[in-house]
């Protein structure tokens, strides 16, 4: 039998996607979203969440299978938190918390209604953003010698074969 | 604030103008002395009030007397040593009055324990008042107020009732405002360490939070998170070195691959032109040789690669312990900023005329003295709105069921990297049912908005800009800062407020603030509809330039154009393209030698600014720096100069200066330096580089006997006492290897004496240089031929 985890799940562009609630430290709203200019698509500004910089995750602009949103203020958002990373990753409704095989075939999973459920991996999704970062710069995301600014061992696989 | 290192008549306007002249010191020496003597005497003089606070509502421990005559005596010699005559008689006054108090003579009252408050107070204003006027009048009622403190009544006499007290020792009490107060500054950076053993450290002015510019403002830090820091400074000395040394190594690497492909090109070249077998075979064999030189680059390549990433990383380590180091350098418990706040809540309480006990917790939590000072001011406003609003007349507490003296608590602590302070009354609450009908009738709110509000959001909505849960302003709460601007306070430093309450119990206000802050100037201006910012030591002034332009004119530090980087085109963005513009204005800006322009929208003008980092996403980013939230809330991004620069003079390398004069003179050859001390190691590492070295080290003979197997060295350079394998030994190694036998040995030792000599001479020794290494002394040691 699949393991069942407990998991936050969220509609986005259309399509439901589960996040487990292990890296979801809380569900927010944004607060004013600067944009950054030269920021790789999928991070779509930053904002002040009690007095830390906090970028916003646009996941259909990260994944590449959505045109870029633009984050506004009062958006609802979850805070994910994996090897020493934040980001707040924008949602459009969250719609339940609940249990779901995760980890069993990449990508999708079907829940008890029979729906279609995207698995988001966020450990992958924070390292396909850092590694976006890292791309603007020209140079692959420092590996696991210790210069990268958030270890890239940690166990960021959890969820694996989510998206990300 | 009186600082007299500014003045430039170098007349004594501090102490109230009093000035003896300090026979005994130079004018320099005494501007110095008063420095210390005006911290010693804050130091003194919240002694006293920390002291009378603390038994105010009590009783007054004989210790506690005796401990507040203590200072004032002390203070009364020290100003005496200064030339501060008028100090000496305030000080000698109420040091008397005091005295009093130990006899017995003088009962211990509330209305006595505000009178010391109050003297205190006042001693310190005269010490700190900037013109011998005010300081005189000062001086005037204090010695009024010791009069008063002598003639207190004593045990059995009719005591004052407090109006009576409160009308004939009224004084101008020194009130809190946004900015700069020294004296409470002071009082809390003196409170900090009180007990502890400490040692001064002078806070620059420059690039320090607003309360460092007065020169007055001082650090007291226990020596050893001084020391910590000394050694985390001594161990960046360390990691420059290394990371020289490397790139020293990754040049010379360079040039041998550049020898070695002209070689190779000569080579190839012959081996076209050979027309016999035995030269193509003699070609062959070279070629052979070659492609062994360039494996064994390709691996030293590699090991001086992996090894800068080593230095690099240590270099990472080193500076983040640098930058915790200086944090906790400028750590302070809450107790400092709890004793100033009562005083503030005392001086309230007196003067609305009522009857506040003031209850604290977390004393000892820990955070920086740049966010304590920054609170002060919005922490006092909230205690009169307390004091003001909250605590009900005695009369209606009774009716209440509640005791007749109202309850201020003040609780601090950590939570994560966040200090969290409470500031809560057992008050009457905010109605919030009234508060909605007010924002109505005032045309804030709409009714229907009004219906549908939370209460929290009625609460949230006491911070917005003119709102004031009462009609007029009074008094006390009128003045100086609402909550509006007590929420953009915090939120500059950025942290947040909140503010719950319970209608008849009271009303609870909530503090976030980051346990650290760093303050720093920036110039602040506009692109796109997003405000930016520059720190503020690279802008050197601004210009208006034609909106195409590509640089400005001869403008350079010789004369050249300045090159300009057009940021409207940096920092678009596809929902905001860059606009046209005939004319724009310019920041023309100084990094590193370089000069350069940028183009703006729009220049907001210089702020003082909290830098945040961007976090482990963004910050790849070569554009910014960083990051901070303006009084709004909303984050506004740091650019980095350096990449700026970057984009203005594309292809200068960096530090290209720094590397250019560490350009080797030639190529002298592989050495092992052997020693046992790092220092040494480092230091005969750095000159042996400059001389074009390749060094290699070790830190015991046995490790470089191995080393010395594995690679051929033309030079050894080794210390003589050293652990498991001595200098001596290593030698005697060496000279007994067919191979390495004819390597020349320098010895480095502090042990020069005969026998070594003798015994060094035996094993042919090159030369001995004695401790401590100098440069000349190292160069007069090399071979000649390598030197």
């Amino acid at each position: 039998m699949p393991e069942l985890h407990n998991v936050i799940v969220f509609a986005l562009a259309g399509a439901r996607y589960a996040a487990e609630l292990r890296w979801v430290r809380e569900v927010i709203t944004l607060g004013f979203v600067t944009e950054v200019p030269t920021a790789p698509a999928g991070l779509a500004g930053i904002f002040n969440l009690r007095g830390t910089i906090v970028p916003v995750i646009d996941l259909p602009a990260l994944l590449g299978i959505g045109p870029p949103a633009t984050p506004r203020q009062g958006d609802g958002a979850l805070l994910l938190e994996a090897d020493h990373a934040v980001a707040a990753l924008r949602v459009d409704t969250i719609d339940e918390v609940g249990t779901l095989p995760v980890g069993t075939s990449p990508g999708t999973v079907i829940d008890a209604r029979g729906r279609m459920v995207v698995i988001a991996d966020p450990p992958a999704l924070l390292r396909r953003a850092a590694a976006a970062a890292w791309a603007v710069r020209g140079i692959p995301p420092p590996d696991d010698d210790g210069l990268a600014p958030w270890g890239a061992d940690g166990d960021g696989g959890g969820a694996g074969g989510g998206l990300g | 604030m009186a600082d007299p290192s500014h003045d430039p008549t170098g007349g004594d306007d501090g102490g109230g103008g009093d000035d003896d002249g300090g026979a005994d010191f130079g004018a320099d020496e005494l501007v110095m002395l008063r420095q210390f003597f005006r911290d010693e005497a804050h130091e003194a003089l919240e002694t006293v009030t920390a002291r009378a606070l603390a038994a105010a509502d009590g009783v007054l421990a004989p210790d506690a007397v005796t401990e507040m005559m203590r200072v004032t005596h002390t203070l009364k010699g020290s100003a005496g040593t200064v030339g501060l005559r008028s100090v000496v008689d305030l000080a000698h006054r109420f040091e008397s009055a005091l005295s009093g108090l130990r006899a017995g003579q003088i009962s211990w009252t509330p209305a006595v324990a505000d009178l010391v408050v109050e003297i205190a107070d006042g001693v310190r204003s005269h010490v700190d008042a900037t013109d011998a006027h005010a300081a005189a009048a000062i001086a005037e009622k204090v010695r009024r107020l010791c009069g008063l403190l002598a003639e207190a009544p004593g045990p059995g006499a009719p005591q004052f009732a407090d109006g009576e007290l409160d009308r004939t020792t009224e004084m101008p009490l020194r009130r809190p405002r946004i900015g700069t107060d020294s004296g409470v500054v002071q009082a809390v950076a003196d409170e900090a360490h009180r007990t502890s053993t400490t040692m001064r450290v002078p806070v620059p002015a420059a690039g320090d939070g607003s309360a460092a510019h007065d020169a007055r403002s001082v650090l007291r830090v226990d020596a050893e998170r001084v020391d910590d820091l000394m050694a985390a400074a001594g161990e960046l000395l360390f990691d420059r070195t290394r990371i020289e040394r490397r790139v020293q190594q990754l040049r010379t690497l360079a040039r041998d691959l550049g020898r070695t492909r002209q070689t190779l090109r000569d080579d190839v070249t012959r081996l076209r032109g050979a027309d016999s077998p035995e030269a193509r075979g003699a070609l062959e064999l070279r070629l052979g040789a070659v492609e062994a030189g360039l494996a064994e680059q390709a691996t030293q390549l590699a090991q001086a690669t992996a090894a800068l990433l080593d230095d690099t990383e240590a270099l990472r380590r080193t500076i983040a312990s640098l930058q915790k180091g200086l944090t906790r350098v400028r750590m302070q418990t809450a107790r400092a900023l709890f004793t100033n706040l009562a005083r503030s809540l005392r001086a309230v309480a007196r003067t609305a005329g009522a009857r506040v006990e003031l209850r604290t917790a977390g004393d000892d939590t820990e955070f920086d003295k740049a966010v304590a000072e920054q609170v002060t001011d919005p922490l006092v406003q909230i205690l009169r709105n307390a004091v003001v609003h909250g605590i009900e007349p005695p009369e209606e507490r009774a009716r209440r069921g509640k005791s007749p003296v109202g309850t201020v608590s003040l609780a601090a602590r950590q939570e994560g990297n966040l200090v969290v302070i409470e500031v809560s009354d057992d008050g009457r609450g905010i109605d919030t049912g009234k508060l909605r009908q007010r924002f109505v009738d005032a045309g804030q709110w709409t009714a229907s908005k009004a219906r549908l509000a939370s209460d929290a959001d009625v609460l949230a909505a006491l911070f917005d800009a003119g709102v004031s849960s009462r009609d007029e302003a009074d008094e006390l709460s009128g003045r100086g800062i609402g909550l509006d601007l007590v929420r953009e306070t915090i939120a500059r430093l950025g942290g947040e407020i909140t503010v719950t309450s319970l209608a008849g119990r009271g009303t609870t206000f909530m503090l976030r603030l980051p346990v650290s802050t760093a303050v720093s100037h920036a110039m602040l201006f506009k692109v796109g509809g997003q405000v930016y910012a520059i720190p503020n030591v690279h802008v050197e002034r601004t210009v208006a330039v034609e909106g195409d332009a590509t640089s400005l004119p001869l403008d350079g530090p010789d004369g050249e154009p300045v090159p300009l980087v057009a940021l409207p085109q940096v920092l678009a963005t596809p929902a905001a393209p860059p606009a046209a513009a005939e004319k724009r204005t310019a920041l023309v800006l100084g990094y590193a030698g370089k000069v350069l322009a940028v183009t703006v929208d729009k220049v907001i003008g210089p702020r003082e600014i909290v830098v945040r980092p961007l976090g482990a996403l963004l910050s790849p980013l070569p554009l910014f720096a960083g990051a901070t939230v303006s009084a709004s809330g909303k984050v506004q991004l740091i650019l980095d100069v350096a990449h700026l620069a970057r984009l203005a003079h594309p292809g200068a390398g960096d530090d290209g200066a720094t590397i250019a004069s560490m350009e080797p003179r030639q190529l002298a050859g592989r050495v092992l330096v052997v020693d046992d001390s790092r220092a040494i190691r480092e230091a005969l590492t750095t000159m042996l580089a400059r001389e074009g070295w390749i060094v290699d080290v070790a830190d015991d003979g046995s490790r470089a006997w191995q080393m010395a197997q594995q690679l051929r060295y033309d030079l050894l350079v080794t210390d003589l006492e050293m652990p498991r394998m001595t200098g001596f030994e290593l030698i005697e190694r060496v000279r007994g290897d067919d191979g390495l036998a004819a390597t020349p040995v320098i010895v480095i030792t502090s042990r020069t004496s005969p026998e070594n000599r003798r015994r060094a001479r035996e094993l042919g020794v090159r030369s001995m240089v004695a401790k401590p290494v100098t440069r000349r002394k190292l160069l007069e040691a090399l071979p000649p031929d390598r030197a």
